[in-house]
């Protein structure tokens, strides 16, 4: 089968069909609402079987992509013997995709093979890129849906579809409460009942297959645009199942931290997506053709072209825009012709592009600083906990991070590390204390997100991916083995369990197993043990690696290691604490039973998968290395150095395998494991030692832990408060000052209009009239006193008149005559 | 040297001078009566005088007796007359029936109790 | 006189109302329902008529892929001072032609719950619908000045006797603060009239600015006019916004660059007076204060016709007007007018998340998200230096075109969400709602949908008009995008608040609980319709693009290749060098 035309095909319908089932649900469940009928429906299931029908579909079309079309046109190849092997295989890869042709205008992006040894670094992997419907275009911009399949892709939906269907049919028995009229006991109204309300459980499901859409929609993007649109859609989707129980305040509150946290964390994505698109014009991860005909290079091949060796180095159209923005900083560096590594023309570009997109992903992988939020978001049902909080959705930062590998310099890759190394440290510590099954359970995905990152930041790249991978597995594992807990307890807390493992032995042992694989049990230095085993010593081997090499970040080296010894003791006293010794209260643990079939097979399957992930299947090379290996990002494999940082050196991946490394690190990581472990058992199972005895004479660090580092009250006072009192500020602004203003200018005018209605229409203009009016009035009361009324007055007026009149004429005419 | 103007009327033969001095006093003596009487049966008569003083006039410049040149009025200045003669009548119907009213209505014929027409 | 010419038909969009008026005014005693019923008929006919434009074949036909004016006529109406009656529609115009013609049906529908005076109300309501089509319309100056101060009249009445408790003061100071901006127009229109000469164009300027039909007639009409040699002081002034917007761009002539004032050309002052106009419309900070005292005071349907189509005239006359006509001073203010547009994204932002008031916060989103609209269109982004490439400030145009659709859209759809419930509670504080999801579950449901819309979740229709011009920002400046890019968060933190402050809880808290009855089918249909398109726009924006993009396009091509030389004489005017410039910036 042609993989070209066939994965994207097969993919993009495992994809869809969750979308499918949204809007069977939505229309199937809300149209009848709308339409006034509201009870009827609330007692079927059938929304759920809808729902988890298309994820087994999802499931069964990824199987099939990986197993039927994936690995039959792409034979794995060991990956301890690389080297010319792989040469090798990448040049047979190269032959089969200038091959393929698509429909989709596909174009499987392979170079030229070159003979051994002329490069050193490794080619772009096999991978099938193309493009599914437009959005818009301007000019030679475009923003566009497409795909971008490679073995991790095809991993990562076999990965997640999994996971999802596996929570499908357990929060199928988990929310049966909600079938019927469901009593939140949380709730207490203004009445003092509890709160009843008619059940969600289509709701719930409804979301879930939409956010099952939203993630693989992530996984499968073939630009970072379409990434964008979909890391947002699992953020909403995240918002809605955190906040399932809307009318728990609480609820409602973690919701709006985890979306608004993630923006954070969206807004450094935005920038980096700016200093990308404006400086090579494009989000496409792969290469394509335009219709045209023409080759449109990719973000990949535009920052590692083949002419370089595919060693990182920013594109002339970057180097272009850095010095558009800032022309000083290229100055130097222009002028100087020196060596390339230290150019740092479009370096700083490259810096802020990777950062900024590895902000996003601090805040979808609940990184420090942004690792507040997923504590949280506890607040939503176990299920979703399982799900999008630890398997698939907070890995999606992981994965963006491998995804977009080759865009990062050295020094972003050590910003990376660090961030990693902080957040694992900080995670692991507060998981120390908390008392809250599920808490624990998120400190421990916060901090194990951590080691993946530091992993990837570390140059590991396999390595990181791997325990996303194992990590994804007997995460959900845990997390819905505490759901069946909760399920049987109804409680979180911790202290009010124990002794449950008589109660519910499934439960317990396949969490057993769960605890086993997040500490990394295995025989050391052999090839036997849980899935964690195999991640975690790759991810320390690493370390120990890039340690030897950069003697300035020991500390990267140690973390990792020291962290390894505080995980084995807070999931073991979260063991020993819930299911060994006696319990704690009475009364739940009579009524604890063993969680239905619904509930614990999936369980079961997850545990399966939880120690087995990391072996390789039995007669073949199949195994999740060597399919990562065929992902590996273009131009990893050899030590890099750094440019802005020139002491700086990531090595390659592979010498990490090397004895020298890989003694010490497995016996350093079984070493503090097993410490941590027993720590645990001493404390907790065999109590020699009093946990409380221990709070008291620790009770500093214990405060310090038991309040998280103090991160939420201090970002309430850095952040939250004062943008609340700013905001505050702006709208008082507007009321105060420029209405003021405004209302001042209106006062202003009126007050001058009265002062010229005063000076100049009262006083000039209508005294002037006035004055007339009252001088012609006067004047005519003077006359009126000569209208006296009496003839034989008026006849001597006459008289007189008439003689004055006289004598006028007379003197007038004897005037002109004269002259 | 000064000269009455009046003083050679007596020397002259009867002319126009002489009938339009009498008008003159006649005029004079109505004016006078007009002006002096509260009675309005007086200024009713002084009033006539007035009319008659220069009906006087009028006749007199337009007899050709008289007035020997070209310039008399001719037989104007006697239609003038008669149309005086004529007004003054009517005007005297009126004035007396006005007289009358006033009379009803005060009383009285003095002219100096009707103020009405004060300003 | 048949509907497939142009005079015929745009008339008849455009006077349709205003002749519907004229008939509700000379009906005898009708009942209020009938007179509601048909001023909806009329609006949903006029809305018909916009959507004929579309359709091949009926009346006049409007053309996708055509970036030119398309369907012009003019007839002169007063031809001493040259002002003609000169309509055209093209892609720029078309999109907000058929938004007006489309929101005045849900905006009448909305109005079923008023009940004082309806005759008044319906008649004042059609005639804004004429002002505010003639407004996009309308291609002379003077034409479009009167249908931009007939549309002013009816609003200050709808708010003024319709509105709420302080009416009176809401309706005076939306009047004022549009006078004033009216004010500064008209000064700019003079100036730029009185410097404007036809003569100066040549006759293929003419032709395309439809000045005149043909070559051949441009040359009669120019034996028939003062030669411009010989009499250069006899200006054939015009008030042609095509012909005005030839002369303003045109390289070889400088009918606006004399100075007016403070060593400024005209044009700036030109540039300046309109935009803050226009601005004072958007409205952007700082003129933006009537807006939320507006919002508040007036009834559902006008805040929805106020957000939805009035703040669009103030962008519309951006893009029309203020660049094309004076494309060197909006070179030189791009900064300014950038500036304005992230500031009123800030500000808006921030007030918005102070807000108690539900219908103030709406607003107060709506100035943030005009915000966008000028941001994009300020982005002069040809400035790339060595190599300009104008498809960074397509992109920025496009958008904020976009964004005046989609928040067209979802700004009626959240005014007339937050109506349904102050129809039924009678307050809008926004710390005495909750639980309103299990009161009034679908209500509740199209609510949130349409605030995400706001939002900018994608998949709606927010989403590609703040990304395309967020994204065209960086190419521009850095500093700018940053803030701009930062909105998000604020905008996230304002509706999610909202949204769990009144949807979400166990109870409501404020009076009148029992009057939460589930949305009617009335207001369903109004809803609905908003939600669909919200989501149609977001998941296909090129059902808008692929009408108003060849357009934009080339108006933005046309003034990306002015840039060279404008930069030419920044560089001469200021011969320190670009370095400081860049620094600067």
């Amino acid at each position: 089968m042609d993989p070209a035309h066939y994965l994207p095909l097969l993919l993009g319908a495992a994809w869809l069909v969750p979308l499918v089932s949204f809007v069977i649900i939505w229309v199937g469940y809300s149209l009848p609402q709308m339409a006034g009928k509201r009870a009827s429906y609330r007692t079927s299931k059938l929304g759920a079987y809808v729902a988890t029908g298309s994820i087994v579909l999802s499931v069964v079309l990824s199987f099939f992509a990986m197993f039927g079309v994936w690995l039959p046109s792409n034979p794995l190849v060991d990956a301890t013997h690389h080297g010319e092997v792989l040469e090798e295989q990448h040049a047979e890869d190269g032959h089969a995709a200038a091959q393929a042709s698509s429909p989709f205008k596909m174009v499987a992006a392979e170079s030229e093979s070159h003979a051994a040894g002329e490069h050193a670094n490794n080619p772009p992997p096999k991978y099938y890129s193309g493009e599914w419907y437009n959005l818009c275009t301007f000019g030679k911009l475009k923003l566009s849906i497409g795909y971008y399949i490679d073995a991790l892709t095809v991993g990562m939906f076999c990965m997640v579809s999994l996971i999802a269907s596996c929570v499908h049919f357990y929060a199928m028995g988990y929310m049966h409460d909600e079938l019927h009229d469901f009593t939140d006991p949380e709730v207490t109204l203004s009445n003092g009942e509890q709160l009843k309300r008619p059940g969600r459980y289509h709701r719930f499901f409804q979301y879930l297959s939409l956010f099952s859409f939203s993630m693989l929609g992530v996984v499968i993007a073939g630009n970072m645009a379409m990434v964008f649109v979909f890391w947002e859609l699992v953020g909403i989707c995240s918002y809605f199942l955190i906040g399932f129980y809307i009318e728990r305040h609480s609820a409602s509150t973690a919701a709006n931290k985890a979306f608004i946290v993630n923006r954070v964390g969206d807004f450094g994505m935005l920038i980096g997506m700016m200093a990308l698109w404006s400086s090579l014009g494009t989000f496409t991860f792969g290469d394509a053709t335009d219709e045209h005909g023409n080759e449109v290079k990719g973000v990949f091949s535009q920052l590692r072209t083949e002419q370089n060796d595919y060693q990182l180095a920013p594109a002339d159209s970057m180097v272009e825009e850095q010095t558009r923005i800032a022309p000083h900083s290229v100055g130097e560096s222009a002028s100087a012709d020196g060596p390339a590594e230290y150019n740092t023309a479009g370096q700083w570009l490259l810096l802020i592009a990777g950062v900024g997109i590895f902000c996003g992903c601090v805040g979808k992988s609940a990184q420090f600083p942004l690792h507040v939020w997923l504590p949280d978001a506890m607040e939503g049902p176990t299920p979703v906990s399982a799900l999008v909080h630890s398997a698939t959705m907070v890995a999606a930062g992981v994965y963006l991070v491998g995804r977009f590998y080759p865009v990062f310099s050295p020094e972003v890759l050590l910003v990376i590390a660090y961030i990693g190394c902080i957040t694992l440290f900080i995670a692991a510590t507060i998981a120390i204390t908390a008392v809250d099954i599920k808490r624990v359970l998120a400190y421990s995905t916060v901090s194990q997100l951590g080691y993946m990152m530091l992993a990837l930041g570390l140059g590991g790249w396999v390595a990181g991916m791997f325990h996303l991978i194992t990590h994804a597995f007997f995460k959900s594992l845990l997390f819905l083995c505490s759901g069946s807990v909760i399920h049987a307890v109804h409680s979180n807390d911790m202290t009010d369990m124990g002794g449950l493992r008589k109660k519910m032995p499934i439960t317990a042992y396949t969490m057993l197993a769960g605890c086993l694989a997040i500490i990394g049990a295995g025989i050391p230095l052999s090839t036997i043990g849980f899935s964690g085993y195999y991640s975690k010593d790759a991810i320390i081997e690493q370390a120990f690696s890039f340690g030897s090499a950069n003697p300035k970040h020991i500390i990267l080296q140690w973390a990792p290691v020291v962290g390894a010894a505080i995980t084995a003791f807070y999931m073991f006293r979260l063991w020993y604490m819930t299911f060994a010794g006696k319990p704690r209260d009475q009364h739940r643990y009579d009524h604890a039973h063993e969680s239905p079939r619904v509930m614990t097979g999936p369980l079961v399957l997850l545990a399966v998968f939880a120690i087995g992930v990391g072996w390789t299947l039995p007669g073949t090379n199949l195994n999740v290395t060597n399919l990562l290996e065929q992902a590996r990002p273009v131009g990893t494999l050899e030590t890099t150095h750094g440019t802005l940082l020139p002491d700086l050196v990531v090595p390659n991946e592979h010498e990490s395998h090397l004895d020298k490394f890989r003694v010490p690190a497995g016996i350093a990581a079984f070493g503090t494991a097993a410490s941590g472990l027993l720590l645990a058992t001493i404390i907790y199972l065999w109590n020699l030692l009093n946990p409380d005895e221990l709070k008291q004479s620790f009770r500093p660090l214990h405060n310090w832990l038991w309040n998280k580092w103090w991160f939420d009250e201090l970002y309430d006072y850095v952040f939250v408060k004062p943008t609340l009192v700013l905001s505050g500020w702006m709208a008082k602004c507007d009321l105060k000052f420029i209405d003021s203003i405004l209302h001042g200018a209106a006062a202003l005018c009126r007050g001058g209009s009265q002062v010229v209605d005063k000076l100049f229409d009262q006083t000039m203009v209508d005294g002037t009239v006035n004055t007339f009016a009252r001088g012609t009035w006067d004047f005519g009361l003077w006359l009126r006193k000569i209208q006296t009324g009496r003839l034989r007055q008026y006849v001597l007026f006459i008289v007189v008149g008439t003689v004055l009149l006289f004598v006028a004429i007379t003197f007038v005419q004897g005037y002109l005559t004269a002259s | 040297m000064f000269e009455l103007p009046l003083a050679n009327l007596l020397t002259e033969p009867v002319g126009v001078a002489h009938y339009v001095t009498v008008g003159a006093i006649m005029f004079v003596c109505g004016v006078l009566c007009m002006a002096t009487k509260r009675n309005a049966l007086g200024i009713l008569m002084g009033i006539e005088l007035v009319l008659n003083g220069a009906n006087l006039n009028f006749i007199a410049f337009g007899s050709p007796y008289l007035r020997s040149d070209a310039n008399s009025l001719g037989l104007d200045g006697q239609l003038i007359a008669l149309f005086v003669i004529v007004l003054a009548a009517a005007e005297a119907a009126v004035a007396l029936a006005i007289a009358l009213n006033f009379y009803n209505n005060y009383g009285t014929i003095d002219v100096d109790r009707a103020d009405q027409l004060q300003g | 006189m048949t509907l497939s010419e142009p005079v015929v038909y745009l008339s008849l969009l455009v006077f349709l109302p205003a002749l519907a008026a004229l008939v509700l005014a000379l009906l005898p005693k009708v009942t209020d329902d009938a007179l509601k019923l048909i001023t909806l008929a009329v609006t949903i006919m006029v809305f018909l008529l916009s959507l004929g434009l579309m359709r091949q074949g009926v009346g006049i036909d409007f053309q996708a892929g055509v970036a030119e004016m398309q369907n012009a006529f003019s007839v002169d109406w007063i031809p001493s001072f040259g002002i003609q009656y000169f309509m055209a529609i093209d892609g720029i115009s078309f999109p907000l032609v058929v938004l007006t013609a489309f929101l005045c049906v849900p905006a009448m529908a909305a109005s079923w719950p008023i009940n004082k005076h309806v005759k008044a109300y319906c008649i004042l309501f059609l005639l804004l619908e004429t002002g505010m089509l003639g407004v996009f319309l309308a291609l002379d100056f003077f034409l479009f000045y009167v249908f931009w101060e007939v549309m002013l009249l009816p609003m200050y009445f709808l708010i003024g006797v319709w509105g709420g408790p302080r009416r009176e003061y809401a309706a005076i100071k939306f009047f004022l603060y549009t006078l004033v901006g009216s004010v500064l127009m008209l000064i700019a229109i003079l100036m730029l009239y009185f410097n404007s000469d036809l003569r100066a164009l040549d006759n293929d300027q003419l032709v395309a600015a439809h000045v005149v039909e043909s070559v051949e007639a441009a040359r009669d009409w120019r034996s028939s006019v003062p030669d411009l040699s010989a009499e250069p002081d006899r200006m054939q002034n015009t008030f042609n916004i095509l012909a005005l917007q030839q002369m303003g761009q045109d390289p070889d002539l400088d009918l606006f660059d004399d100075e007016a004032l403070f060593g400024k050309s005209i044009q700036w002052w030109a540039f300046l007076l309109l935009f803050v106009g226009f601005v004072i419309k958007v409205p952007s900070v700082p003129f933006h204060t009537w807006l939320p005292d507006a919002h508040v005071e007036a009834p559902t349907p006008i805040s929805m016709i106020l957000a939805g189509i009035l703040l669009k005239m103030g962008g519309y006359g951006i893009i029309r007007i203020c660049y094309p006509i004076c494309p060197g001073a909006g070179y030189d203010l791009a900064y300014f007018v950038c500036f304005v547009g992230v500031s009123s994204m800030v500000y808006g932002a921030f007030a918005a998340l102070a807000q108690k008031d539900f219908k103030r916060m709406v607003a107060y989103s709506s100035v943030s998200h005009m915000g966008y609209v000028v941001l994009g269109f300020g982005v002069w982004s040809a400035v790339a230096g060595t190599s300009y490439n104008a498809d960074y400030w397509k992109m920025g145009a496009n958008g904020a075109m976009f964004q005046m659709i989609a928040h067209g859209i979802s700004s009626a759809g959240m005014f007339f969400m937050v109506g349904v419930i102050y129809d039924r509670v009678h307050h809008r504080d926004l710390d005495k709602f909750g639980g309103l999801f299990a009161k009034m579950p679908v209500y509740s449901g199209l609510a949130i949908g349409i605030f995400f819309a706001g939002l900018g979740l994608p998949g709606l229709c927010g989403f590609i008009g703040e990304v395309l011009v967020v994204l065209s920002v960086w190419k521009y400046s850095v500093v700018l995008a940053v803030i701009s890019a930062a909105v998000v968060i604020l905008t996230a933190g304002y509706i999610l608040w909202t949204i769990q402050r009144v949807y979400l809880g166990a109870e409501y808290k404020g009076p009148h609980g029992d009057a939460l009855t589930p949305i009617s089918m009335r207001e369903l249909a109004i809803a609905v319709p908003l939600l669909v398109l919200a989501v149609v726009f977001g998941v296909y924006p090129n059902c808008v693009l692929r009408y108003m993009q060849p357009s934009v396009d080339r108006q933005v091509e046309q003034l990306a290749e002015l840039t060279p030389l404008f930069e030419q004489r920044e560089s001469d005017a200021n011969p320190l060098g670009d370095d400081e410039q860049m620094a600067a910036r």
